[in-house]
């Protein structure tokens, strides 16, 4: 089974970095059980598919309004690290069909690949709780950062007019860079948990 | 023959919103059960609660992000449904209960919200069908049926799909062609879901025209002029927010459309993620009964106060107005922007007692609305209406469009801020029934602003007006005196000053006003028509004709106009013509007694030329 992620700051040198690029030697035979899906419905592993870059799991559902209202910054934040990091929409939401997702995908402009995760694995991996909330993973499958992208919103209802900070973006960098990733601060949104 | 000037009413206002949340009308559903030991259940508990005060909005089609309509919708947002009640961000309702009661309140009482949190808490049990109530009926379509006129708005707006709040203007060309009466007005703001609010300014000198760029594109602005020449305080809320149903207006209270009367629909939309294509429509409704009873908006205001320097959290503003006559206050509609913190208005009684008329402790913006009270609040004369609000410039507060917090003064930008509390009284008859009472508060209002700002434009402008009105020449004409003052190039001010002057006998001051008001404005038909009778006076007939023929151009269907040509012309030995005009003037206004007598003695000359 998963271990449980860990959110310690990353203290990994240079060269511990470089050498945990390669994830081939890491088995997937587990996810069979207890997988994520492609919207083929077949299983899928996002670290396996992401040829040892930061994987960043973005956590959506298609009637969560303040997850939609971050589709455009999802979309920048991706195509600008597009190089060092690979973008998985995660959608927890069981009810969630692979056509309803697809429709979805088309009308914010998403142009991410999209996972289903009926039985929450990604999202017990990510420790998220709320859409839209994101997760980094570094090398070695190592989580590095989860929670909020930015500070948008403060509250229910109470969004600021511009993010003031940029939490995805900080821990992307320091993925990359192998620093000391933002301390997580939990997002606003919809409760995953609510889901069946 | 000086023609009556006209009084200018400027309305400064944005988003007149009137809380019209429906649902049912019975009171406080989904009160907790009497046994302790007894678990909460969705079909008992909570399906009331949502029922009356959610699924208005929480159902296909409406504004909500998710309908709330069976137990499946409620479990898979249970725990949201808790936090946000818990937090009162959900139903949105921003006044605090007191003493003066509102229409559709949708605020749930403390019992309400801790049953819904003990359902999650408790596993959110289904419960037993048997319990569960019928579900709310709503009407689909047009919520008055169907409307006697449908206009649409000529040409859509794209809502980007990022970006902070925008706010757009609609002008909606009227249909009629002549005056006729409304009795509703059902607003389509386009997707529900991306519109906060909306409201119609009615334009009746299409003047919020002028600032299309291009024609039927509409304009962006949050906070829009319209600039009215009749006196005629438009005191009518027609507004939508979500949840809204469409209410007829009270009986008596019908709207005027005139031809050539805009209605101007200024809608607050938040970007939601992907672009979205808004086009209005709005349903007419009218009525043969033309309005009998004239409610009137008063508006207390701190704009010129507002001066907030960067991190002060509490920067009070205030103001008052005493009423001159007893009023039966009907709606209350307080606005500022983003940074607006607490606001009360209050009316301190002449016996000194006190009543709270709102109050609202965290204000947002994204839910402003015009609460109506659930029946009307009389305040006598000699009450005096306080409001005071606070504001929150530092970073503390989240909706602060400045990162970081800079000095904020008023202004109509949203950055900007606003100090506005706007009460919707209907005026009492006075016991001389042959004075408005409307044009008694306007004086009151006028004098008020000018107290507190004696550069007010349009409140020397107006009060010199209803000073006119009443006969209270020597003073109105110093108030239009002092409006030409501030603004030496206003046609409208220059021409109202000379209508004065004229009446007052001082004609030689009274010209010049005229030129001045032509200057600015060529095409102004009521300084050519003054100018000319002033002229006219003073035995300078070509002149005056002149200016008569460039008012009738104007105005081809003034029979006022015409007559006056008519009997210039005669005045010039130009009988022929005259008799043209005068002749004119009688099929305009058959009763033109002017035209009728001139005519006559017109057409004695020239038999007796030609006999």
């Amino acid at each position: 089974m998963w271990r449980a992620g860990h959110n310690l700051p990353a203290v990994l040198s240079g060269a511990t970095t470089l050498a945990a690029l390669s994830l081939a030697t890491f088995s997937v035979v587990s996810l069979a059980q207890n997988s994520a899906l492609a919207l083929d419905g077949t299983p899928a592993d996002p670290f396996q598919k992401s040829s040892g870059k930061v994987v960043v799991l973005v956590f959506v559902r298609t009637d969560c309004p303040i997850s939609n209202r971050y589709a455009p910054a999802i979309q920048r934040v991706s195509a600008k690290y597009d190089a060092q990091a690979s973008f998985w929409l995660v959608y927890p939401d069981k009810s969630e069909t692979a056509e309803k997702i697809r429709q979805h995908e088309r009308e914010y402009k998403y142009e991410l690949p999209a996972l289903r995760d009926p039985q929450r694995a990604l999202v017990k991996l990510a420790q998220v709780r709320v859409t839209p909330e994101v997760a980094v993973f570094g090398p070695n499958r190592h989580l590095m950062y989860h929670g909020r992208i930015d500070d948008l919103y403060q509250d229910f209802g109470h969004a600021r007019h511009a993010p003031t900070t940029h939490e995805l973006e900080d821990a992307i960098q320091a993925a990359v860079a192998g620093h000391a990733p933002p301390a997580s601060s939990p997002g606003v949104g919809c409760f995953i948990s609510d889901l069946e | 023959m000086t023609r009556a000037i006209r009084t200018l009413a400027v309305i400064f206002w944005t988003c007149l919103a009137a809380t019209l949340a429906a649902g049912p009308k019975d009171a406080s559903p989904g009160r907790p059960h009497d046994s302790a030991d007894q678990h909460v259940t969705f079909n008992r508990d909570i399906a009331p609660i949502l029922f009356h005060s959610c699924t208005v909005c929480h159902r296909p089609g409406e504004a909500a992000p998710f309908p709330l309509l069976t137990y499946k919708d409620a479990k898979s947002h249970a725990r949201q449904i808790a936090a946000v009640t818990q937090k009162r961000f959900m139903p949105p309702w921003l006044p605090e209960p007191g003493e003066q009661k509102f229409a559709e309140e949708l605020r749930l009482t403390a019992e309400q919200i801790a049953v819904i949190q003990k359902w999650v808490e408790q596993g959110t049990e289904e419960g037993d069908p048997a319990d569960l109530p019928a579900a709310p009926k709503f009407v689909l379509g047009w919520q008055l049926g169907q409307p006697d006129e449908i206009i649409k708005a000529d040409k859509p707006f794209v809502l980007p799909a990022s970006g902070s709040d925008m706010y757009w203007n609609f002008i909606f060309r009227t249909p009629v062609d002549r005056t006729r009466w409304l009795r509703a007005i059902e607003i389509r703001p386009g997707d529900k879901r991306v519109v906060h609010h909306a409201n119609i300014l009615v334009d009746r000198a299409q003047s919020a025209r002028r600032q299309e760029e291009l024609a039927g594109a509409g304009f962006a602005g949050m906070e829009i002029k319209i600039a009215s020449e009749a006196f005629d305080p438009d005191s009518h809320f027609f507004f939508w927010k979500p949840g809204t149903v469409p209410q007829p207006e009270p009986d008596g209270m019908s709207l005027r459309l005139d031809k050539e009367t805009d209605l101007v629909l200024n809608i607050h939309l938040q970007p939601s993620g992907k672009q979205e294509v808004i086009q209005p429509s709005l349903g007419l409704y009218f009525t043969d009964k033309p309005a009998t009873l004239h409610p009137m908006l008063l508006q207390l205001e701190g704009d010129r106060q507002l001066d907030i320097p960067p991190g002060e959290k509490n920067f009070l503003v205030s103001d008052e107005f005493t009423l001159p006559l007893d009023v039966d206050l009907l709606a209350i509609y307080p606005h500022a922007h983003y940074l607006g913190k607490e606001m009360q208005a209050f009316a301190t009684l002449p016996d000194g007692s006190v009543k709270m008329l709102i109050h609202i402790l965290r204000w947002d913006l994204n839910w402003q609305a015009v609460y109506r009270y659930a029946s009307p609040v009389s305040l006598p004369r000699g009450t005096s209406i306080s409001m005071r609000y606070t504001y929150d410039n530092s970073d503390e507060n989240p909706a602060n469009p400045n990162d970081p917090p800079k000095r904020v003064v008023a202004g109509n930008r949203s950055s900007d801020e606003m100090a506005h509390l706007w009460l919707q009284v209907l005026p009492q008859v006075l016991p001389d029934s042959t004075i408005d009472p409307r044009s008694v508060l306007q004086e009151s209002m006028a004098r008020r602003i000018i107290e507190k700002n004696p550069a007010d434009f349009e409140a020397q402008y107006n009060l010199g007006a209803v000073l006119q009105d009443r006969g209270v020449m020597e003073e109105a004409l110093r108030h239009f005196a002092m409006a030409v003052r501030i603004r030496p190039e206003d046609a409208i001010a220059n021409n109202a000053l000379g209508a004065a002057l004229l009446a007052a006998g001082r004609i030689d001051e009274a010209i010049p006003r005229f030129s001045a008001a032509l200057q600015a404005q060529p095409d102004n038909f009521d300084a050519h028509y003054n100018l000319a009778n002033a002229l006219a006076t003073q035995g300078h007939f070509p002149e005056a004709i002149d200016h008569y023929r460039a008012a009738t151009r104007l105005h081809p269907d003034d029979a006022n106009a015409e007559a006056n040509l008519g009997a210039a012309l005669a005045e010039a030995g130009n009988l022929q013509e005259a008799k043209l005009h005068l002749e004119r003037a009688l099929r305009i206004n058959p009763n033109q007694e002017l035209a009728r007598d001139n005519l006559a003695e017109v057409n004695r000359t020239l038999n007796n030329q030609h006999p």
